[in-house]
């Protein structure tokens, strides 16, 4: 979606309404099968299974077995309602080709609309239960609650993340909005504007960059104001603006924000939480586009004429802030790109944050055992990171090792997993 | 019996997409109503989507192991992806576990599923063309899987 953006730039051309609404649906059902299978199989399996249970159990087959195999189901059918929107409005559901310069490259029918209704009301309801079960098991548990809003997972950074005219949560369309650890707006830019305000460290043993605040500046893998490191997710999107555009997922934000103690909250296991007051949005926002009769108008296209030269699209992808900015000749040819994704983003925050669990799990009586790894894992999977988008590298797995040392420098155990 | 042939792959990823271009060569070359051709880019759960309501699924895939060579074709059972219940990628469910969530919940399964594993060299370039080791093992398996269909009819 980032792409049909920066193109429509390249293009100088602004979809019609209908177009803008087809995109904004497509990319709501993308949010709900994306923030579904993250919270039921990578997220759940640590608050339902706990976090050191056996790893043969802490999974989805774990989960669904706790809860109810009803709710398995429940899981499986809403995921595949959001991709069948998706299938349905733009060809395939990944990897999808109905997006293209000032639009879609067809209308949907009444008899789609209608389909896509139905589905989006049971979105709306499965995404009530998935926070009510949240809340039975991991709130009303004083031990995750403390797990969560602790000192282990918490880190003071700036946020980044896109607001609609009003400062609400946006995932299509609007302005970047950054604020610093304390909550208060230090920037509000323009797509095109982001390289005045994101500069990208590089450290000689990643090839990944690590993007920070231009203004404040690279102080090194320090926390707080005078660091530039930001954070971009769904509780960094739900950080930087005023509430959500829609009625019960602004319920929920309110909850969320009351339980951790006032915004900004910068616990990083309530990405989690924030995942799900932004699947209830996306669900109630699907519902509000698909019973918009505009969303039929044929007129999804507008045709470009202007010569294409540069330009810029963001999006907020489920993960967080996504940046495309593309140069090309006078025939649309591209001949410069630039990505910066989510993951890209997070990259400096989640070196601190598994840094952080190591050194706050690691105590000098305690026995290491095979939850440790697991918990150091959960401070970055609550960053729902694509290494392989970021990098360019599928590896396929997920290495992890972590190395002991005593008082006098000298390893006393090492643990690892997938290591080659 | 109802069977689902599926290849699975990056089509535009060099050998990655070596599933995608057996599956469109058996699709042109069965014309049977009980066999349905389709190949994809996903994985994890949402295989199950498409492989419900099957009797028989038939996948083929790009494989790269430790000591294998380019070109060469494997015949597997899931049974074979379970030697781990660890997330394989952060972001979904690897094959073994989608395939049991789908049991387990009561989904109609195939009750037959067989693995068709091409081993790859590159997949880490982007082309739509396979590397020749792996060019020349399309054909050997579009007629191990034609064989199977033909003994099993």
């Amino acid at each position: 979606m980032a792409s049909c953006k920066a193109t429509d730039a390249v293009f100088h051309v602004d979809p019609p309404p209908a177009g803008k609404k087809l995109r904004e649906a497509f990319y709501c059902a993308h949010y709900i099968h994306s923030h579904i299978a993250h919270f039921y199989a990578l997220a759940a399996p640590d608050f339902v299974m706990g976090p050191t249970s056996d790893p043969a159990q802490r999974n989805i087959l774990g989960v669904i077995s706790k809860v109810g195999l009803q709710i398995g189901g429940e899981v499986i059918k809403h995921r595949a309602y959001a991709q069948s929107i998706q299938a349905s409005i733009a060809g395939k559901a990944t990897h999808p080709v109905g997006g293209v310069p000032g639009g879609m490259s067809k209308p949907i029918t009444e008899e789609q609309r209608k389909d896509f209704e139905e589905k989006a009301k049971s979105c709306v309801e499965f995404s009530k239960f998935s926070l009510k079960l949240f809340n039975d098991v991991v709130l009303s548990n004083k031990d995750y609650l403390n797990l969560i809003t602790g000192p282990i997972y918490t880190m003071k950074s700036y946020y980044m993340g896109m607001v609609d005219s009003n400062n609400k949560v946006n995932f299509y369309e609007g302005d970047i909005r950054v604020v610093d650890p304390e909550g208060k707006e230090v920037a509000k830019f323009k797509p095109a504007q982001y390289l005045e305000y994101i500069a990208e460290h590089t450290e000689p043993w990643s090839y990944l960059k690590l993007p920070f605040l231009k203004k404040v500046g690279w102080k090194g893998f320090v926390e707080g104001k005078d660091s530039g490191i930001y954070r971009v997710s769904p509780l960094a999107r739900l950080n930087v603006a005023d509430g959500m555009a829609t009625p019960l997922a602004q319920a929920e934000y309110d909850k969320l924000f009351k339980t951790l103690g006032g915004k900004p909250a910068h616990a990083t296991l309530a990405f989690h939480w924030a995942r799900l007051v932004e699947l209830l949005y996306a669900s109630e926002r699907l519902l509000e586009l698909c019973k918009d009769k505009e969303i039929t108008d044929p007129k999804v296209r507008t045709i470009p004429t202007a010569t294409p030269d540069e330009g810029v699209g963001i999006v907020e992808a489920p993960r967080g802030t996504l940046i495309h900015h593309y140069q090309t000749d006078k025939n649309g040819i591209l001949t410069k790109a630039n990505l910066i994704v989510a993951t890209a983003h997070n990259y400096p925050a989640m070196q601190m944050s598994i840094k952080k669990a190591a050194q706050g799990l690691i105590k000098k009586t305690k026995d290491v055992q095979e939850g440790l790894l697991n918990m150091v894992e959960m401070a970055f999977r609550a960053y729902d990171p694509c290494s392989a988008c970021a990098t360019h590298t599928l590896p396929g797995q997920m290495p992890l090792e972590v190395v002991i040392y005593n008082s006098r420098g000298e390893v006393i155990e090492t643990l690892s997993q997938n290591l080659r | 019996m109802k069977t689902l042939i599926l290849g699975l792959g990056n089509p535009i990823l060099s050998d990655d997409g070596v599933g995608n271009r057996i599956a469109q060569e058996l699709g042109n070359r069965i014309s049977s109503q009980d066999i349905t051709v389709e190949e994809t880019s996903m994985s994890g759960l949402s295989l199950l989507d498409l492989l419900v309501g099957y009797d028989r699924a038939i996948i083929v895939d790009a494989i790269q192991t430790t000591n294998g060579k380019a070109g060469q074709i494997y015949r597997l059972t899931p049974e074979a992806f379970n030697d781990t219940r660890h997330a394989s990628s952060p972001h979904d469910v690897n094959f073994a576990t989608a395939l049991e969530l789908g049991h387990r919940i009561g989904m109609p399964m195939p009750g037959q599923i067989t693995i068709y594993a091409v081993e790859v060299a590159d997949t880490s370039n982007f082309s739509e063309k396979c590397t020749p080791k792996v060019r020349k093992a399309i054909p050997k398996c579009v007629n191990m899987i034609l064989s199977e269909l033909n003994e099993n009819h």
